[in-house]
């Protein structure tokens, strides 16, 4: 074990001073795995974040949440877009059914969003999106009021004047260090008094973060807007009580629904139940798609940079004949001279490889802004950039490097 | 016995073996072995690369090149079962390998014993 050690420490020696004699070939071997491996974990490191940011955004809506909604959320080519055209959209009255009816709901609540300018003093933020939500809201969204309070029950029903803003809605209005709980804002032309200021959500990529939104009583909105028109989303959100599934709460949801809108036995459905894990299986093809072809560019960025280690090493070995043979005639073993090339191959393949890693995550520093998320470049991929870097280095060196173990001494020492 | 000469069968299985690796390398760093843990694509890729040097071994009719082959084979095996990603592909991939090393088996004796 002593002697492979320092027979590899001296392979180490041997390989790193022939690759810092010839720093351009070596600068320009590496090139090949630096681009490969940068291109091939970008992608990857991309497509994992934009994952992640999404998945985030879909688990934030809740997964034991149910939406009823008018149009169900599927994907695939036979979308049947017609039969749902002449639906009823989702009503107070759906919500007053399932309250008095349901034993496996925990919450629900009825919600539309409209956009409209928000408005103090002078201050203004035009299109802002502002939810008409009754209560019971606050137990089936996640999100945390960080400064005030919710909306009491009797707020909610009596459709009071007052709204729960997010964390960009304060910034814009109000100065900083300004509380806004307690003050008034304006929507629609009338007087809002602000009851609370939601945590700082970030942004979400499904476009549904609170920070931009102004939480109002659906009962306050009905009176200015048709609750029931299609372009303002009117839906239910439910949640399901602990221990219930989300099938059994879909199944009494149905019956529930269709003795409200007093469908007979054989009709179909005019409501649809939307879950989460939906839009998670629609990603899903999406994602592996985008990996995918990730993979194959990469890929053959990947096999050019070792086709290119090889070259280079062929050339090495060619250069160094004469050396081998002294190196064999002063009684070096073949498994030396194969370690000694092989070690310098994957030594210039690491080195490659840990460039790219480098310069991607120099870009995850930079571009989080631009690209609107956070990108991280995580552990798995790191290793997987490593790891296919010290392959490459095996592969494309093993062959030059066995050609050196096998050379005849005397041949190699007469050669120029 | 150093520069025994290699059978025309053995080259073939080489030239198959190393069109293999190149196929089957970009699969390391596929999606979908990349799902399976954060060090499964490096010991899939080890098992490749021994496959790959284990096809230069026999190339030059070197016995540790057959000896390999059977060790990264039964990982290969061991991989499969683990993961419980056996499927069409991979059995072909057995049968082939078994193919593989009982000509291997054949040749064994004719193979030089050094590296």
């Amino acid at each position: 074990m002593h002697l492979f050690i320092r027979l590899l420490k001296e392979s180490v020696f041997f390989a790193s001073h022939s690759l810092l004699a010839n720093k351009l070939r070596t600068f320009l071997s590496l090139l090949g795995i630096t681009i490969g491996i940068f291109a091939i974990i970008t992608v990857f490191t991309v497509v994992d974040s934009l994952e992640k940011n999404i998945r985030g955004s879909i688990e934030s809506l809740g997964n034991n949440v149910v939406i009823v909604e008018k149009w169900p959320w599927s994907f695939g080519p036979n979308y049947p877009w017609w039969k749902y055209m002449l639906r009823p959209t989702a009503q107070i009255s759906d919500l007053n059914a399932i309250l008095k009816h349901s034993k496996t709901v925990e919450a629900a609540t009825f919600k539309v969003d409209v956009r409209k300018t928000v408005q103090r003093f002078s201050s203004s933020i035009e299109n802002a999106h502002i939810c008409g939500v009754t209560g019971g809201y606050e137990n089936v969204s996640k999100f945390q009021v960080e400064n005030g309070r919710f909306f009491s029950q009797m707020e909610a029903d009596n459709g009071k004047n007052v709204a729960i803003i997010g964390k960009t809605i304060e910034e814009g209005l109000f100065s900083p260090g300004e509380n806004p709980v307690g003050r008034e804002i304006k929507i629609f032309g009338r007087k809002f008094t602000v009851i609370g200021v939601v945590k700082k959500e970030g942004e979400s990529l499904l476009g549904d973060s609170k920070d931009d939104q102004v939480m109002i009583p659906a009962n306050f909105i009905r009176n200015i807007i048709d609750v029931r028109q299609e372009n303002n989303q009117p839906r239910l959100a439910i949640k399901a009580k602990e221990g219930v599934s989300n099938e059994q709460m879909k199944d009494e949801l149905t019956g529930i629904l269709r003795a409200e809108r007093r469908l007979s036995p054989g009709s179909e459905d005019n409501f649809a139940l939307n879950e989460a894990s939906v839009l998670s299986k629609g990603f899903d093809g999406l994602f592996d798609v985008i990996g995918t072809v990730g993979w194959i560019i990469g890929g053959f960025s990947i096999l050019v940079g070792g086709f290119g280690i090889a070259n280079i090493m062929f050339v090495s070995v060619k250069e160094r004949t004469n050396l081998i043979g002294i190196q064999k005639s002063l009684g070096a073993k073949n498994y030396f001279i194969l370690f000694q090339f092989l070690i310098e191959a994957v030594f210039l393949s690491i080195t490659g490889g840990s460039l790219g890693l480098f310069f991607i995550w120099l870009i995850t520093l930079t571009a989080g802004d631009s690209f609107g998320m956070e990108i991280t470049l995580t552990l798995s991929n790191a290793v997987l950039g490593l790891t296919v870097s010290f392959l490459i280095g095996i592969i494309s060196g093993f062959v030059p490097a066995y050609g050196a173990s096998q050379l005849d001494p005397v041949e190699a020492i007469r050669s120029n | 016995m150093r520069n025994a000469k290699r059978p025309a069968i053995l080259s073939v299985i080489c030239i198959i073996g190393f069109c293999w690796v190149l196929f089957t390398f970009p699969g390391v760093f596929s999606p979908s072995v990349k799902k399976l843990g954060v060090f499964i694509p490096a010991i899939y890729g080890m098992i490749i690369a021994a496959s790959f040097i284990s096809f230069i071994g026999v190339w030059h009719m070197k016995r540790w090149g057959a000896e390999l082959y059977v060790i990264a084979f039964c990982s290969k095996m061991l991989y499969f079962t683990l993961t419980h990603t056996f499927g069409g592909s991979s059995i072909l991939g057995i049968l082939f390998s078994i193919w593989f090393v009982v000509t291997f088996l054949v040749y064994y004796r004719r193979m030089d014993m050094n590296l």
